[in-house]
């Protein structure tokens, strides 16, 4: 009997142990109080936000010229270090690796009352796998640093421009098309325990990170390095003070296949660059194109039938005086056709049609053609440059806006106005966005072939196709860019430098020029090249027309464009897909 | 006798029985118990693999992405033209004269043809 109490005694307080741990149990799961829960989920609650990674930048060929690469973070917890005897050990390491002095390491490492410094940012993969087989313990930690890498370095630097290190673009198309480029971070909401370390089963909310979307330019990355070529091959021989730059445009469908400026840096030390280096001279550099302008303003007299191109006009040996103003030849002509205008480049000639046109319709064209409004090229920066309207005009002002003075036009506007002449009248939009696609490659948004209108006749522009032809042939201004087997049709450009101190034009300071197209029935690509300030010589068809023969010669065989063009439509980045 | 009896009583005694009821509850307490806290080691083990697993894709990704960025710098144009130089190979473009168009046999130029002079072979 005297047992029998003694196993309900033990047999009570077990069940009311067990009651009691089951009574907490259910207060804690069921309903706790509200300060009790606070406390727990205070506790035990971890908001993470997962960074969504920046969309990659391809070329039309699907070469890779911008993605977020992932780097480490080195970071040492000097306490645990110096406290587990691993101080010797983490040092040889890290100055067998990382590119600091012994002492630069010491002193981080010689500070045990931190848990947290930072030794190295954005360490790649060799070092990081040759220090993580070392095993140097807990005291080295390896924190994930996604960074903006650009494995083309300096090609196409000014068209895709870069994302600083807060993830935001700025410049070039990372910052045109920063949103799209930008991921959408993701949320998780989890618990952690005693040491913050995440606990699975607590995640409630878990959204995955979007990545961002990917750009593919219309850029061609080949010709795009032949271009920069080119251009440095220029730049090493009249190194223009103030820069140089040139572009290669399918002229059908105004996708620009090439832009290249100059001074340029390399992308990954975006921050050690000057200001003035990242400036896309092909599109923000304004400037009075000289005598490019005259196809312009002699297409439009054609095209109006205000001239013909067997019309004959008086160059004055010269020298013309109009307005109480002279106005100069570089090389004396006497009586010269308007196809004879085109390929001498007569300054006099040109600006006798311009008077014949007369003032309005001189503006109209340059306005057709698309001066003085911006093309949209995709691209931020892009300057309209100046086109003044009639009633600002002087009584010269037609005269000289005929030989490319007293208007400031981009290059890329240049281009898209010849690629009208080549692509039977019709202005194309130019752009350098392809298509955008998501993460899985579908297609978000497709940039199409947009016409904006067509400035003169097709039959006006075929006539002007070969009167620009003869440039490039025996006689004319720009024979240094004919391309052996082709005809080219093409234009020189020459002005003087304005003088923004005291006005007027510097002496024997030009901006030059070349511009032309390929090959001349069928024409495919437009390129132009342009030197601000070249030393040594100023014309454009010295200067930039041997280098435009260079671009074009091999875009020509790349692009595998047979000496009498395409006669069909002309699709250029796929022909050349997988050459290289 | 008497001993045999005591002996027999304290048997008596050591057989009262446990309350049926409380063992099975016990049992079942320690059963559920038992569960609850392996099922919550294995929901933990599990996440603990999930979170390894999600760590190593993570790596892995980076690793290929890092993979993509060095084979799109080896492929970059300027590093091709130094590699060739390294090796002294002396590439370039073949000269228009070297150049034999070969048309389709259904279009009306079907012959090859030089390119610089247009001129039939």
């Amino acid at each position: 009997m005297q047992y029998k109490g003694r196993v309900i005694l033990t047999a009570t307080v077990v069940t009311a142990l067990f009651a009691g741990l089951g009574t907490r149990l259910a207060f804690l799961h069921l309903k706790p109080s509200g300060n009790t829960l606070a406390r727990i989920e205070r506790a035990r609650k971890m908001e993470l936000e997962i960074r969504g990674p920046r969309g990659t930048v391809f070329d039309c060929n699907g070469h890779i010229l911008a993605l977020d690469a992932g780097t480490k973070h080195i970071c040492v917890d000097p306490k645990y270090i110096s406290r587990h005897g691993d101080l010797q050990k983490v040092l040889e390491a890290f100055e067998k690796h990382l590119p600091l002095s012994r002492t630069e390491i010491w002193k981080l490492l010689n500070q045990p009352e931190k848990q947290y410094v930072r030794v190295h940012c954005f360490a790649r993969d060799q070092v990081v796998d040759a220090l993580q087989t070392m095993k140097l313990g807990r005291g080295v930690i390896f924190e994930d640093a996604p960074v903006r890498e650009y494995p083309k370095g300096v090609l196409a630097a000014h068209v895709i421009g870069f994302a600083n290190q807060e993830g935001q673009g700025s410049a070039g198309i990372e910052q045109r098309l920063n949103t799209m480029l930008q991921g959408t971070p993701g949320i998780r909401s989890t618990l952690a325990d005693g040491r913050r370390r995440e606990i699975y089963s607590g995640r409630t909310v878990d959204i995955p990170p979007v990545p961002g979307k990917n750009i593919y330019l219309t850029i061609d990355q080949q010709i795009q390095y032949f271009t920069e070529k080119a251009l440095d091959n220029l730049n090493e021989k009249y190194k223009p003070r103030g820069g140089a730059c040139a572009i290669v445009q399918d002229v059908r469908t105004g996708k620009i296949l090439a832009m290249a400026s100059l001074p340029t840096y390399n992308l990954n030390r975006y921050n050690i660059t000057p200001a003035e280096w990242m400036r896309n001279r092909a599109i923000n550099f304004v400037y009075e194109p000289g005598s490019t302008m005259k196809a312009v303003i002699i297409a439009s007299a054609l095209d109006q039938g205000i001239v013909r191109q067997s019309d004959v006009y008086d160059c004055e040996k010269g020298i013309w005086y109009y307005g109480g103003r002279s106005l100069r030849d570089s090389h004396p002509e006497g009586l010269l056709s308007v196809a004879d205008i085109v390929k001498k480049s007569s300054n006099i000639g040109a600006a006798k049609i311009a008077l014949q046109m007369g003032d309005e319709k001189v503006y109209r064209s340059l306005r057709d053609f698309g001066f003085g409004t911006i093309t949209g090229v995709g691209l931020p920066g892009e300057d309209a440059g100046i086109v003044w309207p009639v009633n600002k005009w002087s009584k010269i002002s037609i005269t000289r806006l005929a030989m490319g003075h007293e208007v400031l036009v981009s290059t890329i506007q240049l281009v898209a106005a010849f690629s009208a002449i080549a692509n039977d009248g019709k202005l194309m939009k130019p752009y350098i966005v392809d298509r955008i696609t998501d993460e899985h490659g579908k297609a978000v948004k497709e940039f199409t072939p947009e016409m904006i209108r067509t400035p003169i006749k097709p039959e006006t522009a075929k006539q002007m196709r070969r009167l620009l032809a003869r440039v490039t042939q025996s006689g004319g201004t720009g024979t240094g860019g004919a391309v052996p087997g082709y005809m080219v049709a093409g234009k020189t450009g020459t002005a003087q430098k304005v003088d923004l101190k005291n006005g007027g034009y510097l002496k024997n300071r030009y901006i030059a020029s070349f511009i032309g197209f390929l090959p001349v029935e069928n024409p495919a690509v437009c390129i132009i090249v342009v030197a601000d300030d070249p030393v040594g010589a100023g014309y454009g068809g010295t200067v930039c027309a041997p280098y435009f023969k260079e671009i074009a010669e091999q875009a020509v065989r790349y692009l595998r464009i047979p000496p009498e063009g395409f006669p069909t439509e002309y699709i250029a980045p796929q022909t050349a897909q997988n050459f290289f | 006798m008497k001993k045999k009896q005591m002996r027999k009583n304290h048997k008596a005694e050591v057989r009262i029985p446990f309350p049926v009821a409380l063992t099975y509850i016990l049992i079942f307490a320690a059963v559920f118990g038992i569960s609850y806290v392996w099922l919550c080691t294995r929901c933990n083990q599990l996440g603990q693999d999930i979170k390894e697993l999600e760590t190593a894709q993570r790596a892995v990704n980076a690793r290929w992405i890092n993979e993509q960025d060095r084979w799109a710098s080896m492929r970059t144009p300027a590093n091709f033209e130094r590699t060739l130089r390294r090796h002294g190979l002396h590439m370039h473009l073949p000269d228009t004269r070297q150049i034999i168009l070969v048309r389709n046999a259904d279009e009306r130029l079907s012959l090859a043809y030089n390119s610089r002079d247009g001129r039939k072979l």
